[in-house]
């Protein structure tokens, strides 16, 4: 599997030329002190003996050399800004498909917010570093490089000093990021912290309201806030360092190129116009590693970004799809679905969250579950839709293992409406056009009255254009459960399953949305919910206790059989009983 | 410029380190600046000896090292004093950074609801930390760039002029050229910038939204047609990422352009001069080693305006950041009015006549009409969005009514201080909020100083004790909003924290929908003991909570169409009848 630098593939070109065209800037601005040191020394000669042409001929080329340059640098920003964008695009683009092609354990796993960050921060840094490499951190060391040679055509004993200032620069550069690129980690920590809770007090300001607790709320904030200024402290007292002493060892190397010059002068093996030239030299040394150094922030940034992405890149799906079998045909009573034996615990987890599930669901039958809150309902779901797979046993979906079964036609096959409702931004045409990408107005119509959500949505001017803000809060929760009901009913799909779907709506549109659904053709339904009101008609019902299954049958079965399912049903109903 | 008013107020508070950085830079600024100058010096004392018949070398020596001690001298007081500098200012402007943050976020918690409900909350969340941020970077760079900037510049231009002044006014004359290019094309690149930030936000918005509910669109076999949306958004942020960066990038380039060009002129005319000044006596003589003093002013000069130039787009988007957190700060704190304190417990909540919408053209109920006894238990029931969660927004004090009263203990809550009002209602609403933290703080959040007898007895009244116990560390696990708990047990844990606090008044709001009858069973025989001697509301579709109530109210298009006990309405037909009668069917 590629990671992060393979998103590069497709820029080799600009890799490769950026950084040459900036390296020919590079030897141009090189150039410029000899041009100079000409001018100091055989042109004030030639000046002093009426000819001035040697004062301003090379000053013209410097010139040219300059526009040359900058052309040359023109290219290198023209291509740097192509491969670095194209990269971060590519990448984001490869790092959403991955997400997407992981199953939804992988996903919970990895953690979602961490999964976001990839995309929204770390790709940037890994883009900005790619500009930076492209664009600086090869000027730096040939800049760097070639002011050595050049000193050393000049003086040879002068380029000494010049090759000592070098490794010294170096080793404080490196001290100064080991030890800030752990502070910057933990100043990192406690911006999450901040934003924690931020987050945090945002959807609690009803609560923070009610108990009264603004100011205690109020100090902690100070209390993170002022943590996070203790760390950042640290880093700032050590990044600090960086400037002063770059500027002392370089300067110092001034003064000793000054003396040890001054005695060549007096020797005559160096002549003015050169001292000029090589003090020239170590002040473009000096600001071309000011601008590394700035950078070295960018690439420590960079590197802990491109280990998580890698991370995720390289990260293996835990549940393949093996489309041996797909669009399979099967009659109204034949088995639709057969648990056998099924277990199933998390990834690193002790215990089973469902064990011994056994049970059969044909064609056309409506299935009841019910059960308590961690009773492992949900679970079963997911397995059905193949989000986990199985730790023990086997699931069978239409006689073969589901695990041999198309898992994009599986999904076709179901529609789900689980208990979080959710919508899209977008409007409500685009949110039920996600269930089935070609209904026409008269299905999409269907689905909204089959699910008792036509009568508020036809009162809207714009019907179905009408617009849907983030996650729905323009809707009351009723409705946004019927949205979400007809989005999954406009599916007409094999296999409907309601999780807890109606636990917003009251008893007589509850009634009338499980009767339209019962009323739809070769629908097998499974209904999942607290009220055995919801589920008393169904066929089979399953009733589920801590992960186990307490008893199946239908409801005047399991008044009998089920001690769990009669305490639940009494305690809803029972007076009507005494009535 | 307002916006930098209330930058100002807080630089005011550290008025004395904004001081103490300006000496710092009084010092390093010219002592760098007079480096170049002893430079130029040494390198003369070697031009006039050898021009000598007989060099002598003591004489140059002792010149020499005179200069060369100035200079090192001059290394130790730049050195020592930038650091303190760099250090002192990154500090003081986080410290004044800091500040700004936690008087916004008190901001955040003195606004009224209505303010946080109309807002995305991504948004404040983006004020409060990335535009924050903006700020803090601007003012760094910006900061240290203009003190030394306006220093080194009149530095320079002083000396220079002193020095020579036809040069000077060459530097003078080209110098501000390459000012000019960064600012034009800082210019043009701003447009790409504002667009390459919003394409930034939609699709850190589309990201969230997709990944979040992964399940959903894994469930559709949506994936292809999400990637498809997302590759649109994408390739436009690429667009004009792709401008944006190409054209900043272009800045030190250019200025690199013309700061050379000026090097070579000055150049140019300081040989000219050296060989030519003396004989016109205007006062443009010049020595080799005043070329090279010059041409590192020139050099210098230049700098200060390209730094400033290159932290434009910072300070830009720092203006832009600082436009937005005035925003807050602007906007009124809630106001409170009351000025009452009740301390007794309550024994009567009147609604009279009370009318309510958020918007003052969409109703969403009047004529509202009850009362609730010390004691009672009224249960509010009625189709969805007919108004049930906004009395709670209205009791709370979240909201106000547009018309009516509502009085508690006979005095009219616009009377009661908010916070007095709120100590004596308890709320669990149908979103429970769990925040990052031990489950123990989760649960202590409203009564901080409770005994872990008091917690325990509480955790097993509220039936989420045997929970708790079964989580890897008990009390201390780690829990938050999106992991850990199922939706049931959040509710079980919001339950217990409100248990803790005993108040007088309870409002549930849909708590128990999400747990299962059985549990709600057994939490509802433990708020009966709670609710004994206290009063409560409850807006529920359960029907086994409704009907041991001692007031039903059927609340329907914003009104109140049947009030009375559960056997009383069923005598009378109507709506509520049909509503207990439609779960048999």
């Amino acid at each position: 599997m590629e990671k992060s630098y393979y998103s590069l593939r497709n820029y080799k070109k600009e890799l490769i030329l950026g950084p040459l065209f900036k390296v020919i800037e590079v030897i141009f601005e090189l150039i410029v002190p000899f041009l100079m040191k000409y001018i100091i020394n055989e042109g004030i000669e030639y000046a002093n003996n009426g000819n001035i042409w040697h004062i301003i001929i090379p000053g013209l080329i410097i010139i040219l050399f300059c526009i040359l340059g900058f052309c040359s640098t023109y290219v290198c920003q023209y291509f740097a800004s192509i491969a670095s964008q194209g990269f971060g695009t590519d990448l984001r683009n490869r790092i959403y498909q991955k997400v997407l092609s992981l199953s939804l354990s992988d996903v919970e796993n990895l953690g979602k917010s961490n999964l976001i960050n990839l995309i929204n921060n770390d790709s940037n840094r890994l883009q900005l570093s790619v500009a930076m490499l492209i664009r600086l951190v090869i000027r730096a060391p040939v800049l760097v490089i070639g002011s050595l040679i050049c000193s050393f055509i000049i003086n040879v004993k002068v380029g000494l000093i010049f090759l000592a200032i070098v490794p010294l620069i170096l080793l404080i550069l490196g001290i100064i990021i080991y030890f800030n690129s752990r502070q910057y980690l933990k100043v990192q920590k406690s911006v999450d912290g901040i934003i924690t809770y931020t987050n945090d007090s945002l959807n609690g300001a009803r609560v923070i309201r009610a108990f009264n607790t603004k100011d205690i709320s109020n100090k902690k904030y100070e209390d993170l806030t002022n943590d996070y200024f203790k760390e950042s402290k640290k880093a700032n007292l050590v990044a600090a360092l960086v400037n002063p002493l770059t500027f002392l060892i370089v300067d110092v190397a001034i003064a000793l190129v000054i003396y040890f010059g001054g005695n060549l002068i007096y020797k005559g093996n160096l002549t003015d116009g050169d001292l000029v030239a090589l003090i020239s030299y170590l002040n473009q040394i000096f600001v071309a590693l000011v601008v590394v150094t700035n950078l070295v922030v960018i690439f420590t940034k960079a590197f802990s970004s491109k280990k998580r992405v890698d991370a995720l890149l390289t990260k293996e799906e835990t549940i393949k799809n093996n489309p041996i079998y797909k669009d399979i045909k099967i009659d109204k009573g034949d088995t639709l679905i057969f648990f056998d034996n099924v277990d199933f615990k998390y990834e690193n987890a002790e215990n089973n969250v469902v064990s011994n599930i056994t049970f059969e669901i044909k064609k056309g039958e409506t299935i009841g579950i019910i059960g308590g809150t961690g009773s492992g309902k949900t679970t079963l779901i997911k397995l059905m839709e193949r989000f986990y797979d199985t730790s023990n046993g086997s699931i069978y979906y239409k006689g073969h293992n589901i695990k041999e079964y198309d898992i994009n036609c599986l999904r076709d096959e179901i529609s789900l409406v689980n208990q979080t409702n959710v919508l899209f931004n977008g409007s409500i045409k685009s949110n039920l056009l996600m269930g089935n990408k070609n209904a026409t107005l008269d299905e999409m119509t269907t689905a909204l009255k089959e699910a008792e959500a036509y009568e508020f949505v036809n009162k809207y001017d714009d019907y179905i254009d009408h617009e849907v803000l983030e996650n729905g809060k323009n809707f009351s929760g009723g409705q946004k459960q019927r949205l979400c009901l007809a989005r999954s009913l406009v599916k007409k799909s094999q296999l409907l399953i309601l999780d807890d779907s109606t636990s917003a709506l009251d008893y007589i549109t509850d009634f009338k949305v499980r009767e339209n659904i019962s009323k739809i053709d070769d629908l097998t339904t499974i209904i999942i919910s607290q009220r055995t009101s919801s589920i008393h008609n169904a066929d089979k019902i399953i009733v589920m206790d801590n992960g186990k299954i307490d008893a199946i049958g239908t409801h005047e079965e399991l008044l009998n059989s089920s001690i769990l399912y009669k305490e639940i049903y009494d305690s809803q109903v029972k007076e009507k009983e005494h009535e | 410029m307002n916006n930098f008013k209330i930058l100002l107020k807080y630089l005011k508070r550290s008025l004395k380190s904004v001081i103490f950085s300006l000496i710092c830079c009084l010092f390093f600024v010219p002592a760098t600046l007079l480096i170049p100058f002893f430079t130029g010096k040494c390198i003369d004392v070697f031009t006039e000896t050898m021009k000598q018949v007989n060099p002598d070398y003591s004489l140059m020596l002792q010149n020499e090292l005179r200069y060369l001690f100035i200079i090192c001298g001059l290394i130790i007081v730049v050195v020592v004093f930038q650091y303190i500098f760099e250090s002192f200012v990154n500090i003081f402007i986080e410290r004044t950074i800091v500040y700004l943050r936690n008087d916004l976020y008190q901001k955040i918690n003195n606004v009224s609801i209505s303010f946080i409900d109309s807002h995305l909350h991504g948004d404040l969340v983006s004020r409060l930390i990335n535009d924050v941020d903006n700020v803090s970077t601007a003012l760094i760079s910006g900061y240290k760039q203009f003190y030394q900037g306006v220093i080194t510049i009149i530095f320079v231009l002083s000396f220079m002029f002193w020095q020579n002044w036809l040069l000077a006014l060459i530097v003078i004359v080209f110098t501000p050229l390459s000012f000019l290019l960064s600012y034009i094309i800082s210019k043009k690149s701003h447009i790409y910038f504002k667009k390459q930030a919003k394409e930034v936000g939609d699709l850190g918005a589309k990201t969230l939204e997709d990944f979040e509910n992964i399940d959903i669109i894994k469930s559709f076999n949506y994936g292809d047609e999400s990637f498809k949306k997302f590759k649109e958004v994408n390739d436009s942020l690429y667009k004009v990422g792709r401008k944006a960066q190409f054209l900043s990038s272009l800045t030190n380039p250019a200025t690199r352009l013309i700061n050379n060009s000026i090097y070579a002129i000055v150049g140019v005319v300081g040989a000219i001069l050296v060989v030519y000044g003396n004989n016109i006596n205007i006062g443009i003589s010049l020595t080799v080693g005043g070329i090279t003093t010059f041409l590192q002013y020139a050099s210098q000069f230049a700098k200060p305006l390209n730094e400033i130039s290159s932290c434009l787009s910072e300070i830009q988007t720092g203006l832009a950041s600082l436009k937005r957190i005035n925003e807050i700060f602007e906007y009124n704190d809630d106001i409170d009015n009351g000025v009452i304190e009740v301390k007794e417990e309550i024994n009567s909540l009147m609604l009279k006549d009370v009318m309510f919408g958020y918007e003052k053209d969409k109703i969403i109920f009047k004529d509202i009409d009850f009362e609730v006894k010390k004691g009672q238990k009224v249960a509010i029931v009625g189709p969805t969005g007919c108004g049930k969660t906004t009395i709670i927004n209205l009791l709370l004090r979240f909201y106000d009514p547009l018309n009516g009263e509502i009085n508690v203990n006979n005095i009219n809550t616009l009377d009661i201080k908010k916070d007095n009002l709120r100590n004596h209602f308890g709320m669990v609403l149908q979103d429970s909020w769990i925040f990052h933290g031990t489950v123990l703080e989760n649960i202590t959040y409203g009564k901080q100083n409770a005994t872990m007898d008091e917690v325990i007895k509480t955790c097993k009244s509220a039936n989420c004790y045997d929970l708790i116990m079964r989580l890897p560390q008990g009390f201390d696990t780690l829990i938050s909003d999106d992991e850990g708990l199922s939706k049931g047990e959040k509710q079980l844990i919001c339950i217990a924290r409100v248990m803790l606090t005993s108040p007088d008044f309870l409002i549930l709001d849909e708590a128990t929908s999400n747990v299962d009858t059985r549990t709600e069973a057994n939490i509802g025989k433990a708020l009966d003991r709670l609710m004994k001697h206290k009063t409560s509301i409850v807006i529920a579709h359960r029907l086994s909570t409704i009907k041991t109530s001692d007031l039903i109210l059927v609340l329907k298009d914003g009104k109140i169409i049947e009030k009375g006990n559960h056997n009383e309405l069923l005598l009378e037909k109507g709506f509520y009848y049909n509503l207990f009668n439609s779960q048999y069917r």
